[in-house]
């Protein structure tokens, strides 16, 4: 299929509603967060008396307010919803205002005076390490003998590699509006990826039962993680104020705010040790992955974890060892973002590859071939699943060739030797990323499914619609199931009143699960329509129908062996209602033969793997460190796509985003644990003028998921921002250009043009001293 | 001048008088977008960062000049009602509906520019006034049109290739249909002067210096926007409140572009859009780092004076300027004065503007024969970015191709715009070779002792600023 987003007349004419733009009643308030400018601090006192005096201002409160517990950690419950008597990182909420404008709130907020008495804190990863202090025990993933094969190893080389944190900078920030109903009832529109969540967070901290919260979201502006866990602060919140004050209250983060308050993709520090033959076969990897969880746990252990699975990407490493620790640091919460530490755990032997190509004089791409997973051997996983299907050799033959990779390279290398300070530099790297969610209980879907008496359907699921196109997926799914057109279906925003107890759009499962899901509630009520039917067609007669053989297609319901017994849907739809048949039903969906067990890092935590494949060519100006994308060429394993404009959106959109994180998307602190970059004035996500030149997307055809999967589809949200990986190594190609390929560049993750020109600035003089 | 209180603007095709004096309403320091947001029916325009980064909130304005309207792109989240006196806003819920979408509104359906949508209306206003400028544009004026809007989403293909298919119809479209009947309502509007006094705020937006010297003296600590797109921040995220305002945007005199023997004058009011396209052929450094200034939606706001005024220490104009070796007219009470660029900035944010004095223009010498310049940006990202560093270079070869004469302006190397003097002496008299440049760039070391901050460390600023002066040495050989 490809349909349009089932959203974008909506969007394009400004007609879609987000949380921010609902029309409400007067009484609304305007919620604000009080946050510490601390990065860890005792709280002496404070004094919100002539606050509370100010005109319009309605509530203001303490963590003594919260009827209930005082907690908002997702997993494990190590993060209060407003700070007691210690702060522990700069954006902690201490208090909430309700007040009848933003600029009452404002006023308010600078009329609070708080004493702190200021408390050392940790705020670097090589400091965060020093202190020996992790959110949880650490974790290792191991296979093989690492340690006979280091005592056998032809070649040994080994280094440290940091990767920077990333900001969501979803274009919606965080956001709730709560409406408090009768009693204890609580209504509340969040742009949240984890309306169950949410709800159950808000519930416990208001100490009422979950009936009583309703959470519900028609769309988000944008999310990429950041909305999994730390929307849930924001709605929080907000229905704290709602049930103190008895009005509606809205909180909307400004975009500093947003950027100074919430959690970022984890920064890394990682150390490695590889060891690989004289071809370049590698023969061990021992990998110490260190993570900045900042303050709290929140979903660190469930990226830490994905990072260390992605270790190996898409190479098989005989022997490997896998270290993971998340360190504590006096920051925000570091959350999910898009890839959940693949792009941190594919990194590393990327560039563990890209240096040893550069030791043996070959091309990296050659190396990468000769590492990959096997077919039928060489195909075990440092968790023991074994990687079947694999479709890396078939992305490498295809792309290699439809790149023109080998031509290119000439013309590379004959541009660089031409041309003192514009180098050029070009990288393939390839992605195997695991579907599932690895806490494998997690992966199961709910869906709730009517149909009216004119014949119009409306499908609720639970998965949450951020942009990615879910509900798109869905609605052609389900109207494809009833042999409709998508106009006679219509997708409803996600509510816990609907669908209950679901787990997160993330993971890039939200179509795998949720369509399974309303497939399921489908197949419910065709069998109930065609049971009503074939009692009306096969009354008073001798032929006689069978239910199975029932076919929606067309808009019309029809005996597939007896085509003259045919009827519109809707006129179906009429008969089965006079037939006093229900035309609603749940649908239920939970992925099969998956599990994994912590303890001892093994098991089969994936239903299947997403590969793609990427090479991209670019020129830096030596002297500025500014480079150019010129051409990106991705293939990419959907599967059968279930809808491919869909998901070339996701691919095209995945790369940049990645790009972003590879190259000018840098989260800097100062020592005092404040972040510097917190507004697009000084944080950049990749513009229009950043992307390829030359940008070719191509689907891989004639692959079908080898999972049976919905469709026979394969997951699309996360597995292209790694693709972006080949753009990293393409620069430092490029740089290492400039040594003719003789010297390692110093290099780190995001390679701004500020570390482009610092490791020029070193191969030029290791190669002025060696003159 | 009487205190009116009030402004009048056409909203689409309806003239909307606003009147300040209601204490519950609308400000004068209100942006365009929060009256926008504040309004049923007008959520379509987002908030994504209320600074002008990321384009959200980006409305199409309607100028008229000559009865002709003239359409262009601005962030709303940088502009203060008054400045929307006399004009025409259109916002994304003019073009269309969902069952009548406009071609730039149906270019992004097909080419499917729109995943969350929350981008998406900013994109559209983009386009509108792409539409309503150029037919079958470049796609280098596409990518400049959108430098101003972020997508987190798509990766930008896709809304690249909207502009394409849909800027093919000279503009027509209800707007065109509607243009004369505009223009009248526009006409009909008093462009006088504007003087708002409520009890919390007075603004200014005088149409004449004289009137505008004479406010000046009133009220000397007045704070003077020229643009206002770096001091509507102090607004949106300072949530100051700006008690006294004047606004030049309205005063005729500094619109002023004249050209004389050897020289173009370029009035302080001039956006510096437009200000790109006057130095296009005459300055081309000047141009190339207009090019890189901001967005489109921005330099459509800014003014060559307000970015000269504000003597920021990453301003990107006065390195150039300083390189063009261009003069600056200051005007005050006492009559006019000019003093060379070169010696106008004093300080971190200080100049030689007197408190009773305005920037009235600047005056730029055309480049002598010999006289190469040059202009360069390094910033993070290379579009719509601030200056890590940044510089504005000249240098002058005589007859045997020695050095007589180098200005190499640097920003982001010190608390203000500043010459490497010691560099710049160290390569007087010598030849314009190779190792002429790589001794002096030795020299930056002592020049500058630059900062570290979020832009880059101290040590990437140092190697940044030799850089650059061996690029220029490059791209003069």
């Amino acid at each position: 299929m490809a349909t349009e987003h089932e959203s974008a007349k909506y969007h394009v004419t400004g007609e879609a509603i987000y949380v921010d733009d609902m029309q409400v009643s007067e009484q609304l308030l305007y919620g604000k967060v009080v946050y510490s400018p601390h990065a860890h601090a005792r709280i002496l006192s404070y004094d919100i008396n002539k606050a509370l005096t100010i005109d319009g201002v309605h509530a203001i409160l303490t963590y003594k307010d919260i009827p209930g517990e005082n907690q908002m950690g997702p997993v494990f419950h190590d993060e209060v919803v407003l700070a007691e008597d210690e702060v522990i990182f700069i954006g902690q909420a201490i208090f909430l205002i309700a007040a009848e404008n933003k600029d009452i709130a404002e006023e308010a907020a600078k009329t609070i005076i708080i004493k702190y008495e200021v408390l050392p804190h940790v705020v670097t990863m090589e400091d965060a390490m020093k202190s020996g202090r992790l959110v949880q025990p650490q974790r290792k993933i191991e296979n093989g003998n690492v340690d006979a094969a280091r005592q056998e190893a032809a070649n040994i080389l080994n280094g440290e590699l940091k990767t920077g944190a990333q900001e969501q900078w979803y274009l919606e920030t965080q956001v709730a509006l709560a409406h408090p109903g009768e009693g204890q009832e609580l209504k509340v529109y969040s742009s949240t990826q984890h309306p169950s969540e949410t709800q159950a967070l808000i519930a416990e901290v208001l100490d009422i039962h979950k009936m009583e919260v309703e959470v519900e979201i028609r769309r988000m502006g944008g999310a990429f993680g950041g909305k999994e866990t730390q929307a849930n602060h924001t709605a929080i919140w907000a229905s704290l104020l709602a049930v103190k004050t008895g009005k509606p209250v809205k909180i909307c983060l400004g975009r500093d705010d947003d950027q100074i308050m919430t959690g970022k993709r984890h920064r890394f520090l990682m150390r490695y040790e590889a060891g690989f033959t004289d071809d370049g076969l590698i023969t061990y990897m021992d990998v110490e992955q260190n993570a900045d969880a900042g303050s709290s746990t929140d979903l660190s252990m469930a990226i830490l974890e994905r990072a260390m699975m992605h270790a190996e990407n898409a190479y098989y490493v005989p022997n490997i060892r896998i270290i993971g620790n998340a360190w504590f640091t006096n920051l925000p919460s570091n959350t999910a973002f898009r890839g959940f530490g693949g792009p941190q755990g594919m990194v590393v032997i990327e560039e563990i590859i890209d240096r040893i190509a550069r030791k043996l004089g070959k091309d990296a791409r050659e190396l990468r071939k000769l590492n990959f997973y096997g077919i039928d051997e060489r195909n075990e996983a440092p968790y023991g699943q074994i990687v079947e299907n694999t479709l890396l050799h078939t992305l490498y033959d295809q792309l290699l060739e439809t790149s023109e990779y080998e031509k290119r390279r000439e013309e590379i290398n004959a541009f660089n030797a031409e041309n003192e300070f514009i180098k050029r530099g070009m990288a393939l790297s390839p992605v195997k990323f695991g579907i599932s969610f690895t806490t494998s209980l997690l992966n199961q879907a709910g869906a709730l499914a009517h149909i009216y008496k004119d014949g119009s359907v409306l499908i609720n699921h639970g998965g949450t619609e951020m942009g990615q196109g879910l509900h798109t997926k869905i609605k052609d799914l389900a109207a494809d199931e009833l042999g409709l057109d998508p106009e006679q279906v219509k997708v409803n925003a996600t509510s816990t009143a609907k669908v209950p107890n679901t787990s997160a759009t993330a993971a890039s499962a939200g179509a795998d699960l949720n369509g399974m899901a309303v497939k399921n509630a489908l197949d419910k009520l065709k069998r109930r329509i065609a049971n009503s039917i074939c009692d009306d067609f096969n009354k008073e007669s001798t032929v006689q129908s069978k239910p199975e053989e029932i076919e929606f297609k067309g808009g019309k319901v029809f005996d597939s062996s007896n085509t003259d017994r045919s009827m519109d849907f809707a006129e179906s739809i009429m008969k089965a209602y006079l037939n006093q048949v229900s035309l609603s039903a749940t649908g239920y969906y939970k992925t099969p033969d998956i599990h994994f067990d912590r303890e001892i890092g093994k098991g089969q935590p994936y239903y299947y793997y997403a590969y793609s494949m990427a090479v991209t060519e670019v020129e830096v100006d030596t002297l500025t460190g500014h480079y150019t994308n010129i051409r990106t060429d991705i293939l990419h394993d959907v599967g059968n796509s279930l809808n491919t404009r869909v998901d070339i959106g996701q691919i095209e959109g995945g790369y940049i985003q990645g790009v972003g994180w590879c190259t000018t998307e840098e989260c800097k602190w100062d020592k005092n644990g404040n972040l510097l970059n917190y507004s697009p004035d000084t944080y950049k996500i990749p513009n229009i003028q950043d992307i390829p030149k030359d940008f070719r997307i191509n689907l891989l055809e004639g692959h079908p998921n080898g999972a049976k999967t919905i469709r026979r589809s394969k997951a699309v949200g996360e597995p292209p921002l790694m693709g972006a990986l080949s753009c990293w190594l393409a620069i430092k190609d490029a740089v290492s250009a400039a040594g003719n390929h003789q010297i390692e560049p110093d290099f780190s993750l995001p390679a701004t043009n500020e570390v482009i020109l610092l490791s020029l600035d070193k191969i030029h003089r290791k190669l002025k001293s060696s003159e | 001048m009487s205190t009116n209180n009030q402004i009048t603007f056409v909203l689409n095709d309806e003239l909307v008088n606003l009147n300040f004096s209601d204490q519950f309403g609308e400000t004068p320091i209100t942006t365009v977008l929060n009256y926008l947001r504040s309004r049923p029916g007008y959520a379509g325009s987002k908030e994504g960062c209320a600074e002008g980064d990321c384009g959200a909130c980006t409305v199409v304005i309607g100028s008229l000049s000559d009865g002709q309207i003239s359409y262009t792109a601005i962030d709303a989240c940088l502009v203060f009602l008054p400045m929307l006196h006399g004009k025409q806003l259109l916002t994304v819920e003019h073009l269309g509906n969902s069952s009548h979408l406009h071609p730039v509104q149906s270019a992004m359906v097909e080419t499917d520019g729109s995943q969350c949508g929350y981008c998406t209306p900013g994109f559209v206003m983009s386009l509108l006034a792409l539409y309503k400028n150029y037919n079958n544009p470049s796609r280098e004026v596409i990518n400049d049109a959108l430098t101003g809007n972020l997508c987190r989403c798509t990766g930008y293909r896709s809304i690249a290739e909207a502009a394409a298919i849909s800027c093919a119809n000279d503009g027509q479209d209800q707007f065109t249909a509607r243009e004369s009947d505009t223009a009248k309502l526009l006409a009909s509007i008093d462009s006088s002067s504007i003087y708002i006094d409520t009890k919390k705020h007075v603004y200014f937006r005088p149409e004449s210096l004289a009137e505008t010297l004479d406010i000046k003296k009133e009220y000397p600590n007045i704070l003077v926007i020229n643009g206002a797109t770096d001091i509507a921040l102090r607004v949106t995220k300072l949530k100051e409140h700006l008690p006294e305002i004047l606004d030049l945007g309205n005063v005729a005199e500094l619109k002023e572009v004249k050209e004389s023997e050897g020289a173009i004058h370029i009035g302080a009011g001039v956006v510096l859009e437009h200000m790109k396209t006057l130095v296009q052929d005459q300055f081309p450094a000047l141009y190339d780092m207009l090019a890189v200034f901001g967005s489109k939606q921005i330099r459509e706001l800014a003014t060559l004076g307000g970015n000269i005024g504000s003597a920021s220490p990453i301003g990107d104009i006065p390195p150039v300027l300083m390189a063009y070796n261009a003069l600056i007219v200051l005007v005050g009470s006492d009559g006019e004065r000019v003093i060379p660029m070169r010696e106008f900035i004093t300080g971190y944010r200080k100049t030689q503007q007197a408190n009773d004095e305005i920037i009235k223009s600047v005056t730029l010498p055309l480049a002598e024969d010999n006289c190469k310049v040059q202009s360069y940006k390094i910033s993070k990202r290379k579009d719509l970015d601030i200056s890590t560093v940044s510089g504005g270079f000249s240098v002058t070869l005589g007859q045997d191709g020695q050095v007589t004469d180098v200005c190499l302006a640097y920003g982001g190397m010190a608390d203000q715009i500043k010459r490497a003097a010691k560099t710049e002496a160290a390569l007087i008299g010598k030849p314009w070779n190779r190792d002429s440049i790589e001794a002096a760039t030795n020299l930056i070391d002592e020049d500058f002792k630059p900062i570290s901050d979020a832009r880059a460390e101290a040590e990437g600023r140092t190697v940044m600023a030799r850089n650059l002066l061996m690029k220029f040495w490059s791209d003069t050989i």
